[in-house]
């Protein structure tokens, strides 16, 4: 199954299998213990492992796929009257203090998931993984297979994560390549989750070379973001903006703190003349929010760089940080102003990740955390249900934990309603698999088709019925106008229609899950041409894991690191 | 052998007299309950009404305009509320009139038109919200020959019937996958309705070039109908049955 992020021409081939999860076993020719992929593959279970000794090996675990499946989420229901912790599976984790890969039993403790570790170096440590059992056990019945690039860039050798590049052992395409473009930034953010050394500002000539060899890997991409550092402080930032302003390319995001964007009138107006998105961070509304996350008040530049970015009617990206007992108050409020903004696309809440120069020293209870399913209930609570628990899912184009989101349906009357309030997404699942837009392909054409049936069949039970079939009508007036659209035009048309919220938990030294970076979509291309991972980069190629100076891992490679790719 | 459409509901439009009332007759005699809409005569209806309870039928009768769309949404949620489903749509309604394209006022097309294609469109869309609920339906429209061959008929009135092919086709595609069947009967010059204004020349023509070398008479058209909206032809949809006898 193609992740439908992105358009689809040259075809990348779906993965052989649905990768589900990671499961302890033995290598079959010596019997050395491994982990196991767990895969789907033509109705049965599969097992493939990567024994350092014997090579690629693979043992058939059971022949009814869907049944493994049902009692794999039944493992996740706890048996009643227990006390203590329940045992839901087991994955690979890291030792919060020597990073070192280890075993963790994943266990539910009064509703909730924590990894228990045990590092022979160290000794044991356990982490909040996530504050709802029932939504993460569930997670995994949104499974689905995934999409490889026209191109892997290395090969698998040693096995998850030291080849990573990305390898033919990783699940899924490129969905969203990040490119940091400089080191430089003009704030020392507390949170901050790179580690920026002021020392580069990579030439065009290089992005140049990353964005061709990324359209060699993904033939095209719905989306590519540019980061930092802090993007806008690289001298030639419009110049790389431009570089990646291509027809294989859906759409250019730049991600931003705003304080630029708020200064530089003539800078905003280039980014709206290029038709470029801009990512804001906007961690809150209040000075101490941004002071203990961001270093400082930035209360009237983020309230500038909102007022050019609405005047400029520029595509927004909304991005949220999360942090518990800093900002999760200002869920609702962030909330409420991605709403009454047309020009709001999505907004993306990260709950926090405790890695990187800021981050990895950030004070915090790793058994007392925000999580996806913590801050959908502080969305639920601060919008008074207009976006409720409900309506969210688990994205499975990534690892079903990493990711979940909601649509939300533009109005006549200016107001939005989640999909899932007419929608039944388990019915559904197509709609679910983008992680930006619904693309024209037949089989989201399909399930629009029967969504729109079934509203029409249904009006008169479903909560505003009737207004969500004008907008549906509308939504198709504007997308199918009577003058022709070109492709560029009925992206941008198609991605008014309606917006998204999604919440993207990165991982940390805690609660690190080598099944979940398997199949990570967002990927930092580098310069050497290798396309990483984004947890996998964070935790062992930065070397900022748990703040500056962390050594890198042996197999670890710094940002910018040369031989330049070719 | 049970009978045809044992224990459906259906709608037909324009069911007080002509071909319509043969419609309602012949799916009552198969075994549905018939409620149909007419415009005019009540007192037609009522004849429609008698006739289908004197065979031991049920019936309802429904003074609601095809071209009045809030009140055959609301005959259609009667309809559901009462029988909890709508099975099987006719849409009937139509008439005709003679006349050269040269005479022709704006306000004949208008008319011919809206009563044939538009008021097909609007019972279909009223009944659709239940079949898609259901996932099963019939849709039967009634075309003409003269929507599907070259004849000599008022040009008003084969665009109509030739669009209501058009309408089915596509309807078919679109709404398939939800059980639904649409099909288009296409009958020849019948013994009554709309036939009655057929000059002797043209009928005496017709049965020329008529293998059966006769009209047909409304109960065979009416039949057919019965037959399309019924469990067995469960596979056909999107067809045009033309009912002629070879012409």
């Amino acid at each position: 199954m193609d992740c439908t992020s992105c358009d689809t021409t040259p075809p990348r081939p779906d993965r052989p299998h649905t990768f589900f999860a990671h499961e302890q076993d033995a290598c079959p020719a010596c019997a050395t213990a491994v982990e196991a992929r767990v895969v789907l593959r033509d109705g049965k279970v599969v097992h493939l492992m990567r024994c350092t000794a014997c090579g690629p090996q693979e043992r058939e675990v059971s022949t009814d796929a869907e049944g493994y499946v049902r009692s794999f989420l039944a493992r996740g229901v706890v048996p009643d009257g227990l006390v203590g912790d329940h045992l839901f599976k087991h994955t690979t984790s890291t030792c919060p203090k020597c990073l070192a890969l280890v075993t963790a039993d994943v266990v539910i403790r009064r509703g909730q998931v924590y990894f228990l570790k045990d590092c022979r170096q160290c000794g044991p440590s356990e982490a909040l993984v996530s504050e709802d059992a029932n939504y993460y056990v569930k997670a995994y019945a949104f499974a689905r297979a995934g999409t490889q690039p026209l191109k892997f860039r290395t090969e698998a050798e040693h096995g998850c994560p030291t080849d990573c590049g990305t390898c033919d052992d990783h699940e899924q395409h490129t969905c969203l390549p990040i490119v940091e473009v400089t080191d430089h930034c003009n704030l020392e953010c507390p949170i901050c989750i790179v580690d920026n050394q002021y020392s580069k500002h990579m030439e065009p000539a290089t992005f140049q070379k990353i964005v061709d060899g990324l359209i060699e890997a993904e033939g095209v991409c719905e989306t590519i973001a540019l980061s930092g550092g802090e993007p806008t402080s690289h001298p030639k930032i419009l110049e790389l903006l431009a570089i990646a302003n291509r027809p294989e390319i859906g759409r250019v995001v730049l991600i931003t703190n705003g304080i630029r964007l708020g200064k530089d009138r003539v800078f905003a107006q280039a980014l709206k003349d290029m038709g470029v998105y801009v990512g804001l961070q906007l961690d809150g509304f209040t000075a101490d929010v941004h002071t203990k996350i961001r270093g400082r008040d930035l209360v009237s530049e983020k309230d500038a760089a909102l007022a050019i970015l609405k005047e400029l009617d520029i595509p927004t990206q909304l991005i949220f940080v999360a942090t518990r007992g800093v900002n999760d108050h200002q869920i609702g409020q962030v909330v409420e102003l991605f709403l009454s903004g047309s020009h709001f696309l999505s907004l993306n809440f990260q709950p926090v990740a405790y890695t990187g120069h800021g981050g990895g020293t950030f004070v915090h209870d790793p058994n007392d955390r925000l999580t996806i399913p913590g801050v959908i209930r502080h969305i639920d609570q601060q919008t008074g249900g207009k976006v409720g628990y409900t309506d969210f899912f688990p994205l499975p184009c990534s690892h079903p934990q990493c990711v979940s989101l909601t649509y939300l349906l533009r109005l006549e009357d200016g107001t939005s309603i989640p999909f899932a309030r007419f929608i039944d997404f388990e019915k559904h699942a197509t709609l679910l698999r983008s992680s930006a837009t619904l693309p024209a392909t037949p089989e989201v054409e399909d399930a629009l088709s029967d969504v729109i049936h079934d509203v029409f069949a249904r009006q008169d039970e479903i909560p505003r019925g009737p207004e969500i079939l004008a907008a549906l009508r509308r939504s198709l007036d504007e997308m199918f106008p009577k003058k022709p659209l070109s492709s560029r035009e009925a992206f941008r048309v198609s991605e008014r229609q309606s917006k998204s919220i999604f919440l993207h938990h990165y991982m940390d030294r805690h609660d690190f899950d080598l099944e979940r970076l398997r199949k990570c979509c967002h990927h930092y291309p580098q310069i050497d041409g290798k396309i990483m991972p984004a947890c996998g980069f964070n935790m062992f190629h930065r070397g900022a894991a748990k703040g500056p100076d962390t050594p890198r891992a042996t197999f670890g490679r710094a940002p910018f690191s040369l031989p330049v790719l070719q | 052998m049970s009978a045809l459409c044992a224990g459906r509901i259906a709608l037909v439009t324009g069911g007080s007299r002509g071909l319509g009332r043969a419609i309602c007759l012949s799916l009552a005699r198969e075994g549905a309950f018939v409620a149909f809409n007419y415009a005019k005569s009540d007192e037609d209806a009522a004849i429609t009404v008698a006739q289908i309870e004197a065979a031991g039928g049920r019936a309802s009768a429904h003074k609601v305009s095809v071209l009045d769309k809030p009140g055959l949404a609301e005959l259609v949620k009667s309809l559901d509320r009462e029988h909890g489903k709508v099975d099987i749509l006719v849409n009937n309604a139509g008439y005709g009139q003679v006349v050269p394209l040269a005479l022709m006022e704006e306000s004949d097309w208008d008319e011919m038109l809206d009563t044939h294609v538009k008021g097909a469109f609007l019972a279909t869309q009223a009944v659709l919200r239940v079949m898609v609920r259901q996932k099963y339906g019939r849709i039967i429209n009634v075309g003409s020959l003269a929507g599907v061959k070259m004849m000599q008929a008022p040009v008003h009135y084969a665009t109509a019937k030739a669009a209501l092919k058009g309408f089915t086709e596509s309807l078919a595609k679109e709404i398939g996958r939800y059980g639904i069947t649409v099909n288009c009967v296409a009958p020849g010059v019948l013994d009554e309705g709309v036939s009655d204004h057929l000059p002797p020349a043209r009928k005496e023509e017709y049965i020329r070039h008529c293998a059966m070398r006769r009209v047909g008479k409304l109960s065979e058209a009416a039949d057919m109908i019965a037959f399309i909206a019924s469990e067995r032809a469960s596979y056909t949809s999107g067809a045009t049955l033309v009912v002629d006898g070879a012409v």
